[in-house]
């Protein structure tokens, strides 16, 4: 006779979240600061550098040209904006010069410092 | 752990940019708004419709407006759209967005690009270079023809 080992269940399902713990939930770091940084206004400034120096720099026109042979190529009333973010997200992504980046990154290190306080 | 919050905020707010100019783009193309998009359909339209109707004028004219050669069947349609690129009378929608991109665009120092420029070739989208420092930066102002 075979030593008898606990069955595997044939379903493998993660456990049930309890509903109680779920409440309780204390929101994350992440979420904590994302409100402060909206609620002071600092996203909004944020955004609207990183915005200003993605168009000096040409990256917003490159992502336009993008759109534009996509759109030409499918039909202009045949895309959606789904699509056109999709289309452009990867370059997108991978083409903000660096200096850019580090600029923005050093402006949101020194929010998380201040708010930390 | 602060830079992996930090990546991930510059993320967010670089994705919310993203959707932006997709957006942007996208109402462009459904108003019809981008002239060299309707030269274009439009140019496709009549190639089907000179091989169809032969019997439509076949004398060609120099546009007094931009110099092309203009079938004299299609002139009228032509001075139409030539001569309506000299004022933003279009629409008002073309002029607010135009002159929104216009304020961005002025500050510019690289190399200029103009997206409504009247060449006649078919290819008038610019190839997508990359954008990283060093490199040749597109920049969009958007002069008047």
């Amino acid at each position: 006779m075979f030593g008898v080992r606990r069955m595997r269940p044939s379903v493998n399902r993660p456990p049930t979240p309890d509903v109680q713990e779920n409440q309780e939930k204390e929101p994350t770091l992440q979420e904590t600061i994302n409100i402060k940084l909206i609620e002071s206004g600092e996203k909004e400034r944020l955004m609207e550098l990183l915005r200003e120096r993605l168009v000096e720099c040409g990256w917003k026109d490159e992502m336009k040209a993008i759109c534009r042979a996509f759109i030409k190529k499918k039909g202009r009333n045949n895309v959606t904006v789904d699509d056109l973010v999709h289309v452009i997200t990867p370059k997108g992504r991978a083409s903000v010069p660096d200096s850019i980046k580090a600029e923005l990154l050093q402006r949101i290190r020194k929010f998380l410092v201040s708010a930390a306080l | 752990m602060a830079s992996q919050l930090s990546s991930h905020f510059f993320g967010d707010l670089l994705d919310s940019i993203i959707v932006d100019v997709a957006s942007e783009c996208h109402r462009i193309a459904r108003l019809g708004l981008d002239r060299n998009l309707e030269d274009e359909e439009e140019e496709l339209r009549l190639s089907a419709q000179a091989r169809s109707h032969p019997s439509v004028a076949s004398e060609v004219f120099e546009c007094m407006n931009c110099g092309r050669s203009i079938v004299a069947g299609r002139f009228a349609p032509h001075l139409e759209k030539c001569m309506g690129k000299g004022r933003k009378a279009r629409s008002k929608v073309t002029r607010s967005s135009t002159a929104a991109q216009n304020r961005y665009s002025r500050g510019s120092p690289v190399s200029t690009y103009s997206p409504y420029s009247n060449s006649t070739t078919s290819n008038r989208l610019s190839n997508g270079t990359s954008g990283v420092a060093g490199e040749e930066y597109l920049n969009g102002t958007f002069q008047e023809p």
